[in-house]
């Protein structure tokens, strides 16, 4: 948190270093949380490109105060919740239909290559409710306490809670025939 | 898979990496975005950086704030510390690097009756080692620009420096021997108003909660906070009672006709920091706001005497109080009706805009160093006492201003603005004699 005061702080101030740190120290989370969410890694690698951009765009508008770590996490999840949105209409209309898969096959061109447990993880999660996946994503991958995740999702604690609930019940049967941990 | 604990174990192993090359590319594309966004904003914003240059008064302003910060910085590394509430400052003295934020707000009428309403985020960075370093963002009134600066007080390098990135400008002020003994002094513990606090009269509010976390609270109104420099406060602290460690304190100020408030909190303690954090980084292309370093004036009578000769010359009396900020408004708007007669004599005489700066701050440093001096007095309990508002500078043979040298003697400053030493007998003799 205060590290990250600092990076802000150089990055206004257009220190060549700064953008370069803060990309470094939370791509990998942004993308991962990404990958979780939608469930492809083309899209994911396209949210956390669009974030980055933008963010490099906003010096200006971006305060020293606040959570460098939740402005992206909060950039990431509008993103992918747009994207979702945009999907639904498209499959509304014919334009898209196949349902979306994680892949661990690479493009020639791929930014994030993923484990094959992270590949197992990110299918079995686009079997929930997206509002499930959402907390236990958050909850799970960036230990964010259920009143910071009830937050970001406009729900009580509690409703958020049971969501968590419910989404563990149907990972564990999901899991349990593909994973030995 | 059987419970949620393994789950989450699955999250955390499940690893992803990145393709070296095309990570580079993908930087490449952000540091671009970054780059043309610069290109879209001015050089300079417009905004409360051009206005403040523009107006002389307000520029001598904006020098006296800078040496306002800088005395502050260097009593903040000269305090001894008090034996109250002994447990918590015994706390924070083991920990050598630390950073808060501070938001504060500024309204009323500032130097030669001009408003202010400011409002500013500050974060702070200390360390035992190293120094001060303070990072403050505010929004431009009107354009609502955001306006950065950085400030670094390195007793290593005997110097304050002061970067202003909207203007590409940067000031550093040299401190003298002196100066820098006093900030190793101390451990370089700059733990100013919480050391303050515990040195005056204070009173307990009780235990509250301030985020969940339990907290008893402390409050002082004591005139004597910072030596009075700040005029009238009104301070609280509150401290969590498991770590003993400050969670929030919260200021309001009164100090001439600017009302200040001030909340200092997210205190970080222990924090890792790089020596480099305090090397200040100044651009090729910024210029100094004044032509070379500033040498900051000793806190000694030989400037407390300059001090009071230049306000008399400007306003015709002797300060009433010096407390730091009155002074300077008073001395700012009688310097502003001098400018004012003198702008066209300014004008003709072929001198950059560096120099006209660098004069004006010059000018003011005398008054800012009487008040230091006399605060410094105060805070060592030196026995000071002054007389202003009582003796004018006709009054040649009373006494102005005295501080105790030894067990029986002080030293006066008379109304003429000689010098002499005297001891306690005499002295009560010659106070008997002023104006009650």
């Amino acid at each position: 948190m205060i590290e990250d005061r600092l990076l802000i702080f150089r990055f206004k101030q257009g220190r060549n270093g700064a953008l370069r740190q803060i990309y470094d120290k939370y791509k990998i989370e942004m993308l991962k949380l990404a990958v979780v969410l939608t469930g492809d890694v083309n899209t994911a690698e396209d949210i956390v490109h669009d974030v980055f951009v933008k963010f490099a765009q906003s010096a200006q508008r971006i305060g020293l105060t606040g959570s460098l770590r939740n402005y992206l996490v909060t950039s990431v999840m509008n993103r992918v919740r747009n994207h979702l949105r945009d999907k639904g209409r498209r499959c509304e209309t014919g334009l898209e239909s196949a349902d979306l898969l994680c892949s661990s096959e690479r493009s020639p061109h791929q930014w994030a290559v993923l484990s094959e447990r992270l590949t197992l993880l990110g299918r079995a999660l686009q079997e929930l409710p997206y509002e499930q996946r959402e907390v236990v994503s958050l909850h799970m991958e960036l230990d964010l306490p259920f009143r910071r995740v009830a937050k970001l999702q406009g729900a009580s604690v509690n409703t958020v809670k049971g969501r968590y609930r419910y989404a563990i019940t149907k990972l564990r049967s999901l899991l349990d025939s593909e994973v030995k941990i | 898979m059987n419970s949620a604990d393994e789950i989450k174990r699955l999250f955390k192993d499940a690893e992803l990496s990145v393709d070296p090359d095309t990570d580079e590319k993908v930087f490449e594309d952000i540091r671009i975005a970054r780059q043309r966004s610069e290109v879209k904003l001015p050089a300079v914003p417009v905004g409360i950086g051009r206005i403040l240059m523009k107006s002389p008064i307000i520029k001598m302003a904006v020098a006296a704030v800078v040496i306002i910060a800088c005395f502050t910085g260097v009593f903040m590394f000269n305090r001894t510390s008090g034996v109250a509430l002994a447990d918590v400052l015994n706390r924070i003295e083991q920990i050598s690097v630390y950073m808060y934020q501070m938001s504060m707000s500024a309204s009323g009428q500032m130097v030669a009756g001009r408003p202010i309403d400011q409002e500013m985020d500050v974060t702070i960075l200390v360390s035992h080692d190293y120094g001060m370093k303070m990072m403050t963002e505010m929004l431009a009134p009107g354009s609502g620009e955001s306006i950065t600066q950085e400030m670094y007080m390195l007793p290593q390098k005997k110097a304050m420096i002061v970067i202003m990135p909207g203007q590409k400008k940067y000031m550093q002020m040299d401190l003298d021997d002196k100066m820098v003994e006093q900030t190793q002094q101390q451990n370089n513990d700059p733990r100013l108003m919480i050391k303050q606090i515990l040195e005056c009269k204070y009173e307990s509010l009780g235990i509250s909660s301030i985020d969940g976390i339990e907290v008893e609270g402390f409050q002082t109104s004591d005139p004597n906070y910072l030596g009075g420099m700040m005029g009238q406060v009104d301070v609280k602290i509150w401290v969590d009672v498991v770590t003993q460690l400050p969670v929030q304190a919260e200021m309001n100020m009164q100090i001439g006709e600017v009302q200040m408030h001030a909340v200092m909190h997210d205190f970080q303690w222990n924090v890792t920091v790089d020596a480099t954090e305090f090397e200040p980084v100044i651009p090729e292309d910024y210029t100094t706001l004044a032509g070379g370093p500033i040498k900051m004036p000793a806190f000694n009578e030989e400037t407390a005497v300059q001090g009071l000769e230049l306000f008399a010359e400007l306003t015709g009396a002797y300060p009433e109080e010096l407390d730091l900020m009155t002074i300077i408004s008073k001395a700012g708007e009688a310097m502003g009706s001098q400018l004012a007669r003198d702008r066209m004599q300014q004008e003709n005489r072929d001198i950059s805009e560096q120099e006209r700066t660098r004069e004006l701050t010059e000018k003011i440093m005398p008054i800012t160093g009487l008040a230091a001096f006399y605060m410094q007095l105060v805070q060592d309990k030196n026995d000071p006492a002054y007389y202003g508002e009582i003796v004018t500078p006709e009054d040649a043979d009373k006494v102005l201003m005295r501080w105790k040298v030894s067990e029986n003697e002080y030293r006066v400053i008379f109304g003429d603005l000689k010098a002499e030493t005297v001891d306690a007998d005499v002295l009560a003799e010659l106070e008997s004699t002023l104006p009650q």
